[in-house]
């Protein structure tokens, strides 16, 4: 198992975002978290790329719990993360933002990356020295993503990677997934729009109000999932 | 003719001086988002390492500017490292922080090398010929070293690794520790870039114009004016607005007289803020 999630709680302030949230992401795999707003689906993301802290539970990846590992480290330990809303480093050239998520890589590995994403996604060409703030939202995801894959990680977290895209940006990203889990790469994402996703998980928890209410295959929580598209 | 040339060298020639000194100050704000009120400080210790260098080492003057850089940007990043980075998120107190290190600085100068100017100065004189101009082979040599470093600088911040974190700290520090970047290895980094200038500038400048504890004030004056009027946090905005503060300076000094000039620059930032408050190249600050 790649990772393991057991127990997971997250406070803010007084409020409960995960109430013992247990999931597992085989390696190789692509996992889904599918759930209305405020399920917990970022809270889960963002407490295991560290950007909030636990007030209970074990997050363990490749064997190491990552209770003292802060974020920054854990992205040298080969998580990736594209955060819900893009968050493109606006100032940034759109080749500065890709090679951004290759940091201390070296010349070489960085190389590499920016080829092989250029290669898939032509945009990263086109834009290449255009502020990233200055795209459009679906530009802007490309851009996001191909920051996250950068790095070549072992685990892709992709926070709600569809939102707010036409269907033109979400087959273009649905296939870079494609491409990335054909390098072996492991992804765990999350998404309202349960129908894109569920095409490239092949397994899924189905959360609401920030626990986990059904687990299994894709034919498993399928009908939860596109229920709670509707949410 | 002669004298519109001889001010316009002149302005390019505190432009250049102005840059280093603003290009320091917006870095840190842009990436820290730390107002320096100390970055005066550094521009005085500067000058004074560069001075205890020659005059009581007996040392050259060009090693002297060197280790006046290594020590300002050492000190900027042991300040940032131990005392900054604990308050980092806190803005009110690290400019209480920043504003209490420059009166230990000035202080600290004044009771160990007391009020008066220091005897200090640049070690090239004499002028060249430009057609009908005359310009001083020292402001021509400071020139030169300010537009390397502006360079030097521009490479870093756009040419390397480094640089390219730095920038996506100051833009989103969240998603930027998620990408592996270390605000606590970068921080000081960019704060000890940004001192080591300051404390060249320093180096550079004071053997030219006078080294006494009060002279961080008018540098401290100018590069908030500078960077305010290039719009904070822009490296653009800050270098354009140096000329612009260099140039206006120098032609208003030579036309209108030295105090006039000061009077010049603040109804000009002043109507600029008025029609476009966020400066010359700025934009819309976030977490600050």
């Amino acid at each position: 198992m790649l990772l393991q999630i057991d127990a997971l709680h997250v406070r803010y302030g007084g409020i409960t975002a995960l109430s013992g949230v247990s999931i597992d992401v085989p390696e190789g795999e692509t996992v889904l978290l599918v759930g209305a707003n405020g399920a917990g689906k970022s809270s889960t993301i963002n407490a295991i790329i560290g950007l909030v802290s636990p007030s209970g539970g074990r997050i363990v990846f490749d064997g190491k719990d990552l209770a003292t590992t802060p974020c920054e480290r854990r992205a040298r330990l080969g998580i990736g993360y594209s955060p819900e809303g893009r968050r493109v480093f606006p100032t940034l050239s759109v080749t500065d933002n890709v090679l951004s998520g290759a940091f201390g890589l070296g010349r070489a590995k960085q190389k590499e990356a920016l080829d092989w994403l250029r290669s898939v996604f032509p945009l990263l060409v086109d834009r290449e020295k255009q502020p990233a703030g200055q795209l459009s939202g679906g530009q802007q995801q490309i851009v996001a993503l191909s920051r996250a894959m950068a790095s070549f990680p072992r685990l892709l977290l992709l926070d709600e990677p569809f939102l707010g895209l036409a269907p033109v940006w979400i087959q273009q990203i649905s296939d870079a997934i494609l491409q990335l889990r054909a390098r072996g790469t492991t992804v765990l994402m999350t998404e309202q729009m349960a129908r894109p996703a569920l095409k490239l998980a092949t397994r899924g928890y189905v959360m609401r109000g920030g626990e986990v209410r059904r687990s299994g295959t894709v034919s498993e929580i399928r009908d939860l999932a596109l229920a709670d598209e509707y949410l | 003719m002669e004298q519109f040339l001889q001010a316009a060298v002149i302005g390019i020639s505190l432009g250049a001086q102005y840059a280093l000194l603003a290009l320091g100050f917006t870095l840190i704000f842009g990436i820290l988002g730390v107002v320096n009120f100390a970055h005066g400080g550094f521009y005085m210790i500067g000058g004074y390492v560069a001075y205890s260098c020659v005059g009581l080492l007996g040392l050259p003057y060009p090693l002297a500017v060197l280790i006046a850089v290594a020590a300002t940007a050492a000190l900027g990043w042991v300040f940032e490292l131990f005392l900054l980075e604990r308050l980092i998120d806190d803005h009110l107190a690290t400019l209480m922080l920043t504003l209490g290190l420059y009166l230990i600085v000035s202080n600290g100068l004044l009771r160990v090398f007391g009020p008066l100017s220091m005897e200090f100065s640049f070690p090239v004189s004499g002028s060249i010929q430009f057609g009908p101009i005359y310009v001083p082979r020292e402001n021509l040599i400071v020139l030169g070293i300010c537009l390397s470093a502006i360079l030097a600088l521009w490479l870093v911040l756009f040419r390397t690794d480094l640089g390219r974190a730095l920038r996506a700290l100051a833009d989103d520090r969240q998603v930027a520790m998620a990408q592996g970047m270390r605000p606590k290895l970068l921080f000081p980094a960019a704060f000890a870039l940004a001192t080591g200038l300051a404390g060249l500038t320093g180096a550079l400048v004071t053997p030219i114009l006078a080294l006494s504890p009060g002279v961080g004030d008018p540098v401290l004056a100018t590069s908030f004016l500078t960077v305010i009027l290039g719009g904070l946090g822009s490296l653009g905005g800050a270098a354009l607005a140096a000329f612009i503060v260099g140039i206006v300076e120098a032609y208003s000094s030579v036309y209108f007289g030295g105090s006039i000039g000061a009077l010049v620059l603040f109804t000009l930032v002043l109507l600029l803020l008025v029609f476009r408050p966020t400066g010359l190249l700025g934009r819309e600050i976030r977490g600050a």
